[in-house]
């Protein structure tokens, strides 16, 4: 059985280290993201759409509170901080800047904070904004200034700094030109230390025109082929929420190595992991007195002598054929290694050689990495073009780390694609697939296979065709982890049960048969007989078969009821197997609900041990 | 569970002298023989195979062995009887077999043999009993009992396998099997009448056995060492998964699935030992937990409770509320939640370390017509299943697509693979700028030709003169090498235990590497590449300055040091920044990082004051209290560094121009704070280089207020910083 669980111990620590665990390449991540919302408070924010559709600001705190809450589960280290600028109260330290709000300090996401952007949310979030920060005059200077400060007060290394501006006001001054000035400058000093500054612009009557200020504030775009700045104004919130989950994390390399083509031929590529498992957190200890984390050592004893063995007392060892085989910890290191970190191209084959079942461990992307060698991008786009175009893969030979064995890859080519927004929604690169070897593939005995009938296909394919849906990767979520936070947040704020969660992997079975109707039972007249039950085990019915019809069931040797009592009184029923236990079980009407041996004897007892 | 198959071998090696003979260079007979024993009884061994193992020795010096009388069956030894495969028997094989002087009939060691498997089975129960003879056929053989070996055999159920120093030579009934390699060396056209004899004795009792395939149980011993050096890693046994596969709540279809791909690990785990007893119940692990303070107060195990984090928060939540809160389900299922496009299902969102084959439950024939159905339905609408699919009760739920596999004429079934949940995509739905749009990467049409030749070489799936496909480089089929030399060194260590590791075997590089024709085809190719493509690698230096230029993103960088650092420790730390991050005067923190600067002495003092001061004739332009405020920041640092470098005359020069021009400017308030805060010039007393009296210091702030009214014809603001920075 444990062989098939895929669940164990190993893997989920491995999982765990993926992130932080750099060790392949010399990139190192020594900081924490940080990403502050300027919210625009001004009165346009407030202006509810046509047939009712949220407002602006609305919109806004639902796509903050999203942001929030994935934050806590897939990255709690990163700082976020809310600030709101156009308001008529201000708060901010010593509050030096007027109109300028901070709702919450740069600082990790927790469950108080995700319930404070739930208070700001809909009617009465609406009215509480109104209430606690009014809206009043702009200065998106002052705004921008003291959101620096925010940066500068973090006394923890921050390695990505943030900042989306979320408005609905091209021209936030009117015309001050001063104001605008200032912005200029504070966004520029922004800037100059590090901070990205993104631009979230929402649905304006008459249009929102970039030109007109906000494109002096907003940071250039990564390359001059990005479209950088969104000419739209998003209006809808799935939009916002994609441009700002586009923009949010930063993308980062989990190694840099070289791809090498040949002799000489070394092409600086990043290695990028599009989708990590996600598993449910491990347990911090805590101290019962204090509720706070403790820190665990642990040391290794020599029993005979109580004294600390250093890990240079200690080696590695095997069995095998009753022999203790011992080897020095370096050895077992210096065991795995085969080659340095990187990927050696070994040739091509058509894509048609790529099998589908070889799957062994989820890909990663590759992505030219041309400011450490000069001229990566374009061997890269080179290869990648040619590669799609011919419609091969590259098998190349891949070492993660160093001192680890090597694995095959399939390297295959992704062009580019945008959507009609012109976000893209696959990036150019290869993706790498990792091939199994011969020991990673099991021969199986090949069941006897019948085929069905053109009618019976026809049948399927009106069933199939029923149920019909546009497969989203992101359309699911993790029920275990979902659930999981769900009590965690409501531990966290004392609420009495925790929200509910939707099973989204469940199959909707009323749905479904609704819109099956008929089909499964003409279905099923087409492939199974009449008195065929797919929910029991047929070993009952070769039986049937086997005895000729007439007799259905073997005659039973029903056990006496005094050598029974005798079993109970004696307390050996375990002796009794558990055919030989339900069927007793019968014979004294005892009702059982449990099927398990112990569960039988138990019932067994309690009826006649009387 | 099934019982495992087992297997009685018997090994037969000759070791008679004309087994040592060989040509100059080459590797005599019995050294090769040698290896193949050797080889075979590792895999084994390491395999922990069940099978029982003999090892026959003939041509020995000593007789021993159960037939040996009158003169009959002499000089062969029972090395070792049916048993399992130890390191002992590797020991006696590495060490106690050599080279003897004596010769023996083959056939006799082959009755031998016949004779072990005979009386040592008795009382178990094998499913396979096997002769592996190993000899040069030097010796004269008596054919006369040939046949009534050849029935004893087919009797008992035994097979034979022969391993020779050369290939058979070719027949006309021979059919296919040049492929052992005429061209090998150790191929000896002038094989002796004896070995000629031998050979048609061989043929005559393997043909006998089995007239078909009989003679592809010969192998040389080139090819035995080549086959057996893959160690073998323990075969699993498939376990069958029955389940039903369901859609909507009424029609399910009974189903079994088996893992038929996974990331395979070694079964075995390494255990801690100590290092003088080689014994691990000597060492032991202990975890203590302490407060995570200064004192590092021990708190006892029993005080300890569980908690998790929330983001920010840490609840505590006890291990009995976590159970009973749990996301809880029916436990085994494999339900359809719908159909979906295969091409919206991409081979790179597989999730999971493993596939599935799905396939209809045993002898339900009506279950395997339904799955058939649903298969063929699959495969002509391109389509796939959606399923959820939880192994059990105990493991976590997953969602997954159900792929159609036809292989025409062999079988049908399912492959399932994981898919992501949305939280495993969180925040890696990374953009990358574009490529091909990009003209400073689009790569010119002879660049790309180059790249089309190049794939042309390198093509590892080729097509022979009958139009058939090769392969030239399956993945699937090479073991996977961690493994081999995990046993490689395993075996050098416990057979030769005080040496060090040997290096990876040769063949196993081999294995690893392109193969020679490609290799040698795409030589020309990549000359072309690289002189096509200049590559140039950035040196470090400049990656540095790149990066650093504004000192935002210097944490960003490699940095060895920190790289241990825990990320609880990132307290910022001003020493750090001081090592080569900062290169500039910045905007946000002007006066730390001129003092870093100046600290780095990376520039000339002069050239950091310059900075310093055109950031606070900038900031001063902005005239806000704010502003105000950061400059007097600026000065007092200004002068505090100059005072510590002993150089007072930039600092003095400037603050002297910055007081003239303070009316014409309009920044009246900013000076009544520099006043405040008594920032005045620096004196003799400080500084020796100064040319300022102390006196004269001190009135250089009260003075200010009589020149104010001689100043007061005002000059148009002209904002001009420049001439201030002119006189530095």
């Amino acid at each position: 059985m444990a062989d098939w669980k895929d669940f164990h111990q190993n893997e989920e620590e491995e999982g765990e280290q993926e992130e932080g665990d750099e060790e392949g390449g010399d990139y190192k991540i020594t900081g924490r993201d940080s990403l502050v919302f300027l919210i625009d408070a001004s009165k346009e924010m407030f202006i509810k759409g046509e047939d009712g559709e949220p407002s602006n600001f609305d919109m806004t705190m639902q796509c903050v509170r999203s942001v929030y809450t994935s934050k806590i589960i897939s990255s709690h280290k990163d700082l976020v901080a809310l600030v709101f600028y156009g308001t008529e109260q201000s708060k901010n330290p010593r509050n030096s800047f007027k109109h300028v709000y901070i709702y919450h300090d740069l600082d990790e996401p927790g469950a108080k904070r995700v319930q404070d952007v739930d208070a700001l949310r809909g009617e009465k979030g609406a009215q509480l904004a109104a209430e606690t920060m009014g809206s009043g005059e702009t200065s998106l200077g002052d705004a921008l200034w003291c959101c620096s400060n925010l940066y500068s007060d973090i006394k923890l290394r921050l390695s990505h700094k943030r900042l989306m501006i979320f408005t609905c006001r091209d021209q936030p001054h009117g015309c001050d030109s001063a104001k605008d000035r200032q912005a200029r400058t504070k966004a520029g000093d922004l800037k100059e230390t590090g901070v990205v500054i993104d631009l979230m612009h929402l649905l304006k009557p008459g249009g929102f025109d970039v030109s007109l200020f906000f494109c002096d504030i907003v940071s250039p775009p990564e390359d001059e082929t990005e479209l950088g700045l969104q000419v739209e104004p998003c209006g809808k919130l799935e939009d916002l929420k994609k441009r700002v989950r586009a923009k949010e994390q930063k993308k980062r390399a989990k190694a840099r190595v070289t791809l090498c083509l040949g002799e000489g031929i070394n092409v600086a590529v990043g290695i990028y992991a599009t989708a990590v498992t996600l598993r449910k957190p491990f347990a911090t200890k805590l101290d019962r007195q204090t509720n706070e984390p403790v820190r665990s050592k642990t040391r290794t004893f020599q029993t005979q002598t109580g004294s600390v063995l250093l890990p240079c007392a200690l080696k590695k060892a095997q069995v095998y054929a009753k022999k203790q085989i011992v080897m020095e910890n370096e050895e077992v290191v210096a065991m795995k290694k085969f080659d340095d970190p990187g990927i050696v191209l070994i040739g091509f084959k058509p894509m048609e050689k790529l099998k589908l079942h070889h799957h062994i461990r989820p890909s990663v992307f590759l992505y030219p990495e041309e400011d450490k060698v000069t001229g990566s991008a374009c061997v890269f786009t080179a290869l990648l073009k040619k590669c799609s175009e011919r419609n091969v893969f590259a098998l190349c030979r891949y070492t993660e780390r160093r001192n680890q064995p090597p694995r095959f890859v399939a390297l295959v080519p992704q062009r580019e694609e945008a959507d009609q927004a012109q976000i893209q929604v696959t990036p150019p690169g290869f993706n790498v697939i990792f091939l199994p070897f011969a020991d990673d593939i099991r021969t199986l005995d090949i069941p006897h296979c019948p085929i069905a009938s053109g009618v019976q296909v026809d049948k399927m394919k009106q069933i199939v065709s029923k149920l019909r849906f546009k497969y989203r990767n992101d359309a699911f979520e993790n029920p275990v982890i979902q659930q999981h936070y769900r009590n965690l947040e409501a531990l966290a704020l004392d609420m009495m049960a925790p929200e509910d969660t939707e099973d989204l992997i469940m199959p909707k079975v009323d749905q479904m048969d609704r819109r099956l109707g008929p089909l499964v039972e003409e279905f099923k007249d087409l492939v199974y007989p009449a008195n065929y039950n797919p929910e029991v085990k047929p070993a009952a019915k070769r039986k049937t078969a086997d005895a000729g019809g007439g007799a259905d069931k073997k005659p039973k040797v029903e056990m006496p009821e005094d050598e029974l009592r005798a079993h109970v009184q004696n307390g050996t029923l375990t002796k009794l197997t558990v055919p030989v236990l339900k069927d007793a079980c019968k014979q004294f009407g005892v009702r059982t609900t449990g099927t398990k041996k112990q569960e039988l004897i138990d019932a067994l007892v309690a009826k006649l041990g009387q | 569970m099934a019982r495992a198959a087992k297997a009685a071998l018997v090994l037969c090696m000759d070791v008679g002298f004309s087994m040592s003979n060989s040509a100059p260079g080459e590797e005599p007979p019995f050294e090769q023989a040698k290896k193949v024993v050797q080889k075979f009884v590792q895999r084994q061994v390491f395999g922990e195979c069940k099978d029982d193992l003999a090892l026959v020795l003939f041509g020995t010096d000593a007789t021993k062995n159960p037939l040996d009388q009158h003169d009959q069956y002499q000089n062969i030894t029972v090395c070792r009887h049916l048993m399992l495969p130890d390191f002992e028997l590797l020991d006696e094989i590495q060490n106690q077999i050599h080279p003897e002087s004596q010769q023996a009939d083959w056939l006799d060691a082959l009755v031998v043999c016949m004779d072990v498997l005979q009386k040592e089975t008795v009382g178990k129960k094998y499913d396979r009993l096997n002769i592996a003879l190993l000899t040069d056929l030097s010796t004269q053989a008596s054919p006369d009992q040939m046949d009534v070996v050849v029935e004893n055999l087919k009797r008992d159920g035994i097979t034979l396998q022969f391993f020779f120093p050369f290939p058979m030579e070719e027949d006309d009934s021979g059919g296919d099997w040049d492929r052992t390699g005429s061209s090998q060396p150790g191929t000896r056209k002038g094989l002796s009448r004896e070995q000629q004899q031998g050979q048609e004795m061989v043929k005559h009792i393997m043909l006998g056995l089995d007239e078909e395939d009989g003679l592809d149980e010969i192998y040389t011993f080139r090819d035995a060492i080549e086959k057996l050096s893959m160690f073998k890693s323990i075969e699993k046994r498939p376990m069958a998964w029955p389940c039903q596969l369901t859609i909507g709540s009424s029609l399910s279809i009974r189903i079994v699935g088996y893992k038929a791909v996974t990331d395979e690990k070694l079964k075995k785990t390494w255990i801690t030992v100590d290092a003088q007893s080689h014994q691990s119940h000597d060492v032991k692990r202990e975890t203590v937990y302490c407060k995570d303070d200064d004192e590092e107060s021990e708190v006892p195990r029993d005080n300890i409770i569980q908690g998790f984090r929330y983001g920010s928060d840490i609840v505590p939540f006890s291990k009995e509320d976590e159970e009973q809160m749990k996301y809880k389900h029916d436990g085994k299922c494999f339900a359809v939640l719908g159909f979906a496009k295969q091409n919206l299902v991409h081979r790179h969102q597989f999730m999971g370390t493993q596939a599935l084959k799905v396939f209809a439950a045993k002898d339900d024939e009506h279950a395997g017509v339904a799955l058939s159905a649903l298969i063929q339905a699959l495969d002509e609408l391109q389509m796939v299943a959606i399923v959820r699919y939880a192994y059990d009760r105990r493991s976590n739920p997953q969602v997954g697509a159900a792929f159609p596999c036809i292989k025409p004429g062999k079988y049908q079934c399912l492959i399932y693979v994981q898919l992501p949940f949305m939280e495993d995509l969180h925040g890696r739905r990374f953009t990358f700028p574009s490529l091909e749009n990009n003209k400073k990467f689009t790569p010119s049409e002879t660049q790309l030709s180059a790249v089309d030749s190049l794939i042309d070489s390198m093509m590892l799936v080729e097509e022979d003169e009958k139009g058939e496909e090769h392969d030239t480089f399956k993945v699937h089929h090479i073991p996977n090498p961690a493994f081999q030399r995990h046993f490689q060194c395993l075996h050098h260590r416990a057979v030769t235990p005080d040496t060090p590791l040997p290096p990876v075997e040769p063949w196993l590089k081999a294995a690893l590497e392109r193969p020679g024709a490609v290799d040698a085809r795409c030589q020309a190719p990549l000359a072309e590449m690289k002189k096509k493509f200049p590559l140039k690698e950035v040196e470090k230096k400049k990656q540095l300055k790149t990066s650093a230029q504004i000192f935002g993103k210097s944490s960003e960088e490699p940095d060895p040091k920190r790289a241990k650092a825990e990320e609880e420790e990132e307290e910022y730390n001003l020493a750090d920044i001081a090592e080569g991050t900062v290169t500039s005067v910045g905007s946000v923190d002007p006066a730390r990082d001129f003092r870093c600067l100046i600290k780095q002495k990376s520039r000339p003092f002069g050239e950091v004051c310059q900075q310093l001061t055109h950031r606070i004739e900038q900031l001063l332009g902005n005239k806000n209290t704010h502003y105000y405020m950061k400059c007097i920041t600026c000065i007092q640092t200004f002068r505090e560094q100059s005072v510590k470098v002993g150089n007072a005359d930039l600092y003095n020069s400037y603050l002297q121009s910055l007081k003239t021009s303070i009316p014409n400017r309009g920044l009246q308030d900013f000076w009544d704070l520099l006043v405040q805060d008594a920032v005045t010039l620096i004196s003799k007393d400080e500084v020796e280089g100064s040319t300022v009296s102390k006196d004269d210091a001190n009135q250089f702030l009260v003075a200010e207020e009589k020149e104010e009214e001689a100043a007061a014809p005002v000059v148009e603001d002209t904002g001009d910083v420049d001439d201030l920075l002119d006189m530095m």
